[in-house]
């Protein structure tokens, strides 16, 4: 079998300084970007009112105590759980008492849920925005040729991710495109901005898009959950807790476990 | 443990107080006055870390406290510049500030005047409703200061830290039934507080101790203090303080003994008078332990408060005196 002759395809070395270079800067220069005009555009957080905040908080009162009834002596507890299901149970923690029994109102109607997703949307544009202009600029530059050639042979697999808009099909995969470089900027440089902005920026969009499909946290008092069925549905886990204290027989305990 | 400044300064002794606040001076030479907030500061490696605000934040209190008030107001201003005067946090230490300066009642009424002022455009600016029941509490109008704590924790009842104080003021009042219910809220957020289940057992036995106590009452409270002191060791090994109540309550137990234990369904009821008698001798042994190896300094037990070795001691040295009385 004949050896497949080296490729050589004789680049102008300019093309170092004048593409792959440009591309890099302009990757890191608007991640840092972004990072600030998020900071900028970022509302701070609503300021809860007395009701809102009596609401929630009565909420996880209960809930420590359904989490903790183990220090409490029997009556203490009993006392507790009485006077917590009883206001659980007139609705006395709720926000607006009238709105009871009424289905939740519509979120998209519901301002302070009308901002949470300006939030989003905002963030959204501040990742999409630079993007689509980068990849236009970098398209209507740097495109049809190939920048560099790396260092270690590849498989075939992957010419279509690195000589994306050169469709040369003989090309050994090792030749990269100016389009290919600007992808492997967007996923590569997360480690550059960590060292540039610290821990918490901004600008990667892989963190950004990581949060979306993670687990939605704070959903607790998000909008369009029934406060009044969270306090309800406390109510029976309160009832069926079978107390029993930690202080039940701790002398016996204490006598057998601390010999002097 | 030499104190630090980034620990709260609460629990300091006024000597510990000191000598914080004598850094004072190098604290504040050696960072810089402003922090500037440019984005081209940011790129370079930061000299901005939060532990520069705690250590302000701790720096002023005791700085406060030990009465150097200039390098206080210099503390307070780098707070201000940076996080602003809106800030709720800042608000109150400013308003801290200004009750240490204040010389008079009529200028603490005026700030009083200032927090209501404060509290009515925003009800809920948790760090100035706590100043304000601090200061109300500071000028002897503990009635006030214990409905304003009752209705902040009627809107966020999960905020250990009034429920304890507000425990703390009902205790003063000798209200127990009431302060007693309000450290057990304390619990309940924090079930494994070693030094709460000890409080509460302390509240107990002063509760059971007071004057005019039904027998019902006083059999309950000391049942419930042994066994929150039990629990208070329990979870820490060789607590001085639990150790000290523990003694106390089984020592009292003792020579009231004979009185019958009643059975009462669902309360707690005192143990047999040979395990109260067991849970003695073990306090006696523990305590005796503890005194003698911490005024040797020995590894592992430097950490005990000097006052409270010396109060243990104390107890154990005039039970020890009782016991020869009776023998002779």
């Amino acid at each position: 079998m004949a050896q497949v002759p080296a490729q050589t395809i004789h680049r102008d070395p300019q093309l170092f300084g004048w593409i792959l270079l440009p591309i890099t800067l302009v990757m890191i220069l608007t991640g840092i970007l972004r990072h600030y005009a998020s900071v900028l555009l970022q509302t701070a957080p609503k300021r809860l009112d007395q009701k809102t905040m009596r609401e929630q908080r009565s909420l996880l009162h209960g809930i420590n105590v359904r989490g903790n009834f183990h220090v409490l002596s029997r009556p203490s507890f009993i006392a507790r759980r009485e006077a917590l299901t009883a206001a659980y149970e007139s609705g006395a923690y709720l926000k607006d008492p009238e709105r009871r029994g009424q289905p939740p109102a519509n979120p998209m109607s519901d301002p302070s849920s009308m901002e949470g997703m300006m939030g989003m949307m905002k963030n959204q544009m501040a990742m999409i925005i630079p993007n689509t202009l980068i990849m236009s600029w970098i398209n209507a530059f740097f495109s049809g040729y190939v920048i560099m050639k790396l260092p270690f042979p590849l498989t075939i697999k992957f010419k279509s991710m690195l000589q994306a808009g050169v469709a040369t099909r003989d090309m050994d995969p090792r030749w990269m495109s100016s389009i290919s470089w600007y992808f492997l900027c967007i996923f590569g440089l997360q480690s550059v901005f960590n060292f540039i902005l610290g821990d918490n920026n901004a600008a990667s969009q892989m963190a950004q898009q990581m949060g979306q499909m993670g687990p939605q946290t704070g959903q607790m008092f998000g909008p369009g959950v029934d406060p009044d069925k969270q306090f309800l549905g406390e109510v029976e886990n309160l009832a069926v807790i079978e107390h029993y204290s930690v202080l039940d027989g701790v002398e016996q305990r204490l006598l057998e476990g601390i010999n002097v | 443990m030499a104190p630090s400044l980034l620990h709260p300064p609460s629990q300091l002794s006024p000597g510990e107080a000191l000598q914080l606040s004598q850094q004072a001076p190098t604290v504040l030479q050696n960072s810089p006055s402003t922090i500037s907030s440019s984005p081209l500061a940011a790129l370079l490696p930061s000299s901005e870390t939060p532990d520069l605000w705690i250590k302000y934040e701790n720096l002023l209190l005791s700085c406060l406290r030990t009465g150097d008030e200039r390098a206080a107001h210099q503390c307070l201003e780098r707070l201000v510049a940076r996080f602003g005067n809106d800030n709720e946090r800042v608000m109150a230490l400013k308003g801290l500030v200004q009750e240490a300066d204040a010389q008079n009642n009529g200028e603490l009424e005026k700030i009083l005047k200032e927090y209501d002022q404060i509290l009515g455009d925003n009800n809920t600016n948790i760090p100035i409703t706590k100043r304000r029941i601090a200061l109300l509490r500071s000028m002897d109008r503990l009635p006030e200061a214990a409905s304003s704590l009752v209705q902040l924790l009627g809107f966020s009842p999960t905020d250990a830290e009034a429920w304890s104080e507000l425990a703390d003021i009902y205790l003063v009042q000798g209200m127990y039934q009431q302060a007693i219910y309000a450290m057990e809220e304390v619990l309940v957020l924090a079930p494994n507080a070693w030094n709460v289940h000890a409080r509460l057992g302390e509240m107990q036995y002063m509760a059971a101790t007071a004057p005019g106590v039904a027998s019902g009452t006083y059999e309950k409270s000391m049942a419930e203090a042994i066994k929150r002191f039990s629990r208070s060791i329990e979870l820490c090994d060789d607590y001085l303080r639990g150790y000290y109540g523990l003694k106390l309550v089984t020592k009292k137990l003792l020579k009231d003994a004979g009185k019958p234990a009643k059975e009462s369904e669902g309360e707690f009821s005192l143990p047999d008078s040979k395990t109260v008698e067991r849970l003695n001798e073990l306090a006696t042994a523990k305590l005796s332990e503890i005194i003698r190896r911490s005024t040797a300094q020995e590894r592992g037990w430097r950490g005990y408060d000097k006052l409270e070795v010396a109060a243990a001691r104390e107890l154990l040295v005039e039970e020890a005196s009782a016991a020869a009385a009776i023998e002779r």
